[in-house]
């Protein structure tokens, strides 16, 4: 697939270009006890026309009351407080309500965080794209109608004519922010704002999708805000950056001269460590002694369909090694069972088959008490930072469960070792007499490393812990973790679908696909030179932050089609053959098996371990 | 990503200016348990005996002041009925102060037994999903299909009308509602990330259950609470109108408007009226504290 | 699909009353009252208890007792599996006959006030809602707050003192119709439908005159709960994602209230099934005031005298209707909402 060349920015014509969008000072405030908290305070932007502007700031707030701000809009119980929006010339703060009605959707389009949540979801998809049209378009209903199906067609939703018959809550992520597409871009608005589009989608489905969006807009010849927390977007698909700090903008600059050298500090935190590691591939190979810390073989997990007689293959056959000091990344996308794994490894999942040998004790077979022992030894850090602490427990309290529980500690003791563990992730100790409520998803998250630290543990496993930070608490959650494993010695098994923070963070990486290990090896051989074909996929479809590089100006080798599989009913042979761009009969009827190709690579796929496949699409040094 | 449904003690504490509804039902409520204990002994009349003056209506609103006066003062043989007298001669204005004890006394220990009883079968049926806590869930539904009000009236009347049976007729009624709340909060909050956490930490399931999933369930089921409290109010109100209630003389709002609606038709309406405003202004002020506690826990 | 729903709640709910019907046998001969002594009086002779105990089929073993009501043995007297609710211990009439009498007027009194109050309430819940924070959506609050914990009994009373005595437009509560009118035949049971069948147009209105005050009375009190659930659900929907984004998308006004007003109306259905079976069993109050002679007082009376027949088959049928009642409004939520799903 051929895309568009070279960034709007660049071109020539685009000095001259028109502003579609001017921003003067816009303020948006809402009352909470009393006071008036303004997450947008003084924003000034522009945009002009067929142009791509990133917009990217701390946790998501700011943003998203600033995109329903372009159009006049605050949820309850937020109020636009000031300023202008100026489009074409009329300050849409100042329309009456017919008139501003008649430009949003028309002439702005906008697409949100939570597309299945956005939809009504009691009308089916087709009507309501219909009556978004009709709004704006002369239209009879069987004209509406074939319009969205016309649209859904072109936001690249295969079999329209029935997708248009479903309810919100029968797709999927990515074809429930399809549907959200098409109705913003059914009257071919002239700006396109996109709040997050992603977030939540798979890596491949993110890349596929941002890709039609791009495709589509180019065709629609709109601009588009493109409002997102993830560096690899920016780089990939804009051709401007805008910063938002504390309610403004704080740098405005093309983007390849925003990664390459960021003015303001705030940019700067961001782009830190993408700064000093520039190109490196994760993290120089440690001497991690000859018996592994922790051994897996031939770990699975099957889980029971609910009311049928089906099962569910979540993790078959997986085996892994992790020495000390050592990081084994864990990546995949939805289904992958990488999640499955890791809870398996701590016996919070009871695995159906295989051994999990933690410095000598095979862990599947102690009886529960004894189990509960080495927990002290082995800990897990969850995704949601949130949700992982009792909302009524202080944190002094969260910090000296573990200890109540492992250690025979006088209360004294108990309340100097927890003031240890909030220094020891760089919080402060006022937090301890505190509850959860009202921190931040970043501290959160170190408070709950604190906790899983107590005991001095071997052994960690990290679910996507920094996948709902901001860039700026994950770029901190990143340091700290590498600090604490180079200080305590500690092994993590980090588990997470976002490959450029499993570059920054593990010594060796195993890529996973419905329950398997594909491919697995140091992180500068898998990501430098991926073998297995949905390696070389992932990595093609993962956005890195590297505006050199950009993944529009290119084509594309070699994508995988179609969407994840279910993975109920596996096929006999490779799992990947309905979708593999290399696929011969052979595939489909040999059960596959992880070969070595030299020095401690393997690859679970015939054709690349025979060398059929040439080893391309990663990550260029 | 969800956060966490919590209601501290500190957010008990009325807020702002604009709470006044907040204010106004614990007002209400702290007068009404002020009565219940010193009620039946601060009235100018004893609530159960009868008094020569029979069907005496009160004193108009302008006589008021200087009978203040005149009583204050000492200078008036006997007080003066405040509220008239009924037809048996009963000072209504003692009986109404008096009867916050039987009603709330009913309510709160009917309520406390079917909160104890209900949320320890809401947080076995919410936490073990197996034959026998289906097995209980049917029982708990069959029991809270029964028409609330005639169930209650056949039980009380069959038993025999004391205090005692009114409270587990009413326990009876009420305690299906606390095992479905529990149940439904406590399974909502098995699934919670600290309680997996816990379990990670080396946590016997025991402790899980009571140190962790218990006091995160409890908070549906308290508010719930408050407003059955004005309920059971109400039902035992209601019960001693129809006569399956508390057995006269017992001072009780509700018989005392039954007593006194004989009267209405005669234009008398002093009987009827007052203890009517009295379980009117009572329950209303417990709808009044649930529905604020209600709302801090949406908001938190 | 549908029809295996309908059909698996049809089940359950007669597993539901038949456990319920065996419970409240049990537990009512379980209490220790006596209804013998109670039809015979304090000072029979011993041979009199015993002749009234026969009568009664007390004498028997329990077992025995329960397997005759259920219908197990109808050559001693039908039971449930023969359609027959047993014969009234105090009247001797067959209860199903004095049920069809009295369930009419309870169910006439019920639904009517809910047509009343959801007439009134709903677009108050819904004004509440659109206008939050004004000082009208406040009041709007706190009278749903106040209308919901009243005493119906109380304000029947008040309301009697009020129109019938001070102002004199309303009927003395004496009844369905004043003491001097015949009533129309019964073709339903239900008083204005059968005034109107029979063409008895001055009927119709005196019954509808006798109802004013009943009906506005429950209106009064059902009116709480449902501003306040209209108001809720109205409020959530209209702050909803897909009510902010379907403004997003420039949908008209009126488009967009339209959407917030059926996922609106949605999970009130379900609500109000569960007041109407409420209802059902709280008429009794406001039956009393007025003197209707619904099923209300029919169980009052029942209860005093220790009908244990009548008592069970009071219980038995209201349940009965409640669920049906439960089942017809689970129905019209799930066509509302699509995502609710069998």
């Amino acid at each position: 697939m051929h895309r568009e060349a070279a960034a709007v920015s660049e071109r020539p014509e685009a000095r001259a270009a028109r502003a579609v969008l001017s921003v003067e000072n816009l303020v948006v405030g809402y009352p909470v006890a009393g006071r008036m908290v303004k997450p947008v305070d003084g924003l000034s932007f522009r945009v002009h026309e067929r142009e791509v502007v990133g917009l990217i700031g701390d946790a998501g707030s700011g943003k998203s009351t600033a995109a329903l701000a372009l159009l006049g809009l605050a949820r309850a119980p937020g109020k636009i407080l000031g300023g202008r929006v100026d489009f074409e010339g009329r300050d849409l703060l100042k329309l009456p309500d017919a008139e501003i009605r008649a430009i949003r959707g028309r002439d702005i389009g906008i697409i949100v965080q939570n597309p299945r949540s956005s939809l009504n979801p009691m009308l089916r998809v087709g009507k309501q794209i219909g009556y978004a049209y009709q709004a704006h378009n002369e239209a009879n209903a069987a004209t509406a109608r074939r319009k969205a199906v016309e649209m859904l067609r072109m936001v690249g939703i295969n079999d329209p004519e029935s997708r248009a018959e479903a309810y919100a809550h029968e797709l999927s992520g990515g074809m429930a922010q399809r549907a959200l597409i098409a109705m913003a871009l059914s009257s071919r608005p002239k700006l396109l704002i996109a709040d997050e589009p992603t977030s939540g989608l798979d890596v491949t489905i993110q890349a596929q999708f941002l890709d039609e969006m791009w495709n589509t807009v180019q065709r629609t010849g709109s601009a588009i805000l493109l409002i997102t927390q993830e560096l690899g977007t920016l780089a990939n698909y804009c051709d401007r950056v805008l910063v938002l700090h504390e309610g403004r903008i704080v740098e405005d600059a093309p983007v390849k001269q925003f990664f390459a050298d960021p003015q303001h500090p705030y940019s700067q935190q961001i782009l830190k460590l993408q700064r000093e590691r520039g190109t490196s591939l994760g993290l120089p190979p440690i001497y991690t002694g000859t018996k592994p810390l922790l051994a897996t073989r031939d770990l699975r997990k099957t889980f029971a369909v609910r009311h049928t007689k089906k099962l569910i293959q979540a993790v078959d056959k997986v085996s892994l090694q992790i020495g000390r000091g050592e990081t084994l990344g864990l990546v995949g996308e939805s289904g992958s069972g990488k999640t499955t794994v890791g809870r398996c490894l701590l016996r919070l999942l009871e695995p159906s088959a295989g051994s999990v040998v933690f410095d000598g004790a095979d862990l599947v077979k102690l009886p529960p008490t004894d189990m509960r022992r080495y927990r002290s030894k082995l800990q897990i850090v969850f995704q949601d930072p949130f949700d992982s602490l009792n909302p009524r427990w202080t944190i002094r309290q969260i910090l000296t469960e573990p200890l109540d529980l492992h250690t025979e500690l006088s209360t004294s003791e108990k309340r100097r070792r927890a003031e240890e563990l909030i220094d020891l992730v760089d919080l402060d100790r006022t937090l301890l007499e505190r509850k959860p409520r009202g921190l931040g998803a970043g501290a959160l998250q170190r408070i709950n490393i604190a906790r899983a630290l107590a005991c001095n543990p071997e052994f960690i496993v990290l679910d996507e812990p920094t996948s709902v930070l901001s860039p700026r608490a994950r770029v901190g959650l990143i340091e700290l973790l590498v600090r604490l494993q180079k200080e305590l010695g500690i092994s993590y098994l980090f588990i997470s679908h976002d490959l450029t923070t499993v570059r920054y963070l593990c010594h060796k990486v195993s890529v996973m696909y419905l329950g398997q290990i594909v491919e697995t090896g140091t992180v500068e051989q898998v990501f430098s030179r991926p073998r297995h074909p949905y390696s070389q996929a992932l990595l093609s479809a993962h956005l890195f932050p590297d505006p050199s590089n950009r993944r529009v100006d290119q084509s594309i080798p070699a994508a995988l089609e179609g969407e994840i599989p279910s993975p109920i009913d596996l096929p006999h042979g490779c799992y990947l053959a309905s979708r593999c761009p290399h696929v011969v009969d052979e595939c489909r009827a040999t059960p596959q098996r992880l070969e070595p190709v030299g020095e401690g690579q393997e690859v679970r796929c015939w054709r690349a371990a025979k060398g059929d496949i040439q080893a391309f699409g990663g990550v260029h040094g | 990503m969800s956060r966490p449904h919590t209601l501290d003690t500190a957010d008990l504490l009325p807020r702002r200016r604009r709470d006044w509804l907040f204010a106004l039902g614990v007002t209400i409520v702290s007068t009404v348990v002020v009565l219940a204990i010193v009620g039946p002994y601060v009235g100018p009349y004893d609530p159960t005996m009868t008094t020569p003056n029979v069907s005496m209506p009160p004193p108009s609103l302008s006589e008021i002041p200087g009978l203040f006066g005149a009583w204050v003062s000492g200078s008036l043989e006997a007080p003066p009925h405040w509220m008239g007298t009924d037809a048996s001669g009963f000072d209504v204005f003692s009986r109404v102060i008096a009867a916050p004890r039987t009603d709330l006394v009913i309510a709160l220990v009917a309520n406390g037994l079917s909160l104890l009883v209900g949320v320890f079968l809401g947080l076995i049926a919410g936490y073990y999903r197996n034959a026998a806590t289906e097995l209980m869930m049917r029982v708990s539904d069959v029991m809270q299909s029964f028409p609330v009000f005639i169930s209650a009236m056949v039980l009380v009347a069959l038993a025999g009308r004391s205090t005692t049976n009114i409270v587990i007729a009413l326990a009876f009624v009420y305690t299906p509602i606390y095992v479905r709340l529990t149940r439904a909060e406590v399974m909502s909050q098995k699934v919670r990330g600290f309680v997996e956490a816990a379990r990670a930490l080396g946590n016997t399931e025991l402790s899980i259950a009571i140190r962790h999933v218990l006091p995160n369930s409890l908070t549906p089921a308290l508010i719930q609470a408050s407003v059955t409290i004005g309920f059971a109010i109400l039902l035992t109100a209601g019960l001693s109108f129809v006569g399956a209630g508390v057995r006269p003389p017992t001072p009780e709002w509700g018989l005392m408007i039954s007593t006194g609606a004989n009267q209405i038709i005669l234009g008398e309406w002093w009987p009827s009226v007052f203890p009517g405003i009295a379980i009117s202004l009572t329950v209303f002020g417990f709808a009044v504290l649930g529905n604020a506690l209600e709302r801090r826990y949406d908001a938190s | 699909m549908l029809f295996r729903y309908i059909a698996k709640r049809f089940a359950v709910g007669l597993l539901q009353l038949i456990g319920l019907t065996i419970a409240v046998f049990f537990l009512i001969r379980l209490l220790p009252a006596d209804p013998v002594s109670r039809l015979v009086g304090m000072n029979a002779s011993p041979e009199a208890y015993a002749q009234a105990a026969k009568q009664l089929g007390v004498d028997r073993p329990l077992l025995a007792q329960l397997a005759t009501y259920l219908g197990f043995q109808p050559d001693i007297a039908p039971g449930l599996l023969q359609g027959s609710l047993g014969v009234s211990w105090v009247t001797g009439s067959t209860i199903t006959s004095e049920i069809a009498t009295y369930l009419p007027v309870t169910i006439e009194l019920v639904t009517l006030s809910f047509i009343l109050a959801l007439a009134v309430a709903v677009p108050i819940g819904m004004f509440g809602a659109l206008n939050p924070g004004g000082k009208a959506d406040k009041g709007v609050f706190v009278y749903s707050l106040f209308a919901g914990s009243q005493p119906e009994f109380w304000w029947g009373l008040l309301f009697v003192y009020l129109f019938f005595f001070t102002l004199g437009i309303a009927p003395a509560p004496l009844g369905r119709l004043s003491p001097m009118s015949s009533p129309p035949d019964a073709v339903t049971g239900f008083m204005t439908i059968d005034a109107l069948i029979a063409g008895q147009l001055d009927i119709f209105v005196e019954a509808l005159h006798h109802l004013m005050l009943p009906v506005i009375t429950m209106a009064f009190i059902l009116s709480g709960p449902i501003i306040k659930m209209v108001r809720q659900n109205m409020a959530r929907a209209l702050q909803s994602d897909f009510v902010l984004y379907a403004n997003c998308a420039g949908l008209p006004k009126e488009r967009v209230a339209r959407y917030a007003l059926r996922a609106a109306m949605a999970p009130s259905m379900t609500l109000i099934g569960i007041l109407y079976g409420f209802m059902l069993s709280g008429a009794v109050l406001t039956e009393s005031v007025f003197a209707l002679g619904g099923i209300g007082q029919y169980s009052i009376s029942a209860v005093l005298a220790y009908d244990y027949p009548a008592i069970q088959a009071v219980v038995l049928v209201i349940t009965a209707i409640s669920l049906v009642v439960y089942l017809a409004l689970d129905l019209i939520h799930a066509a509302i909402d699509p995502r609710i799903a069998f």
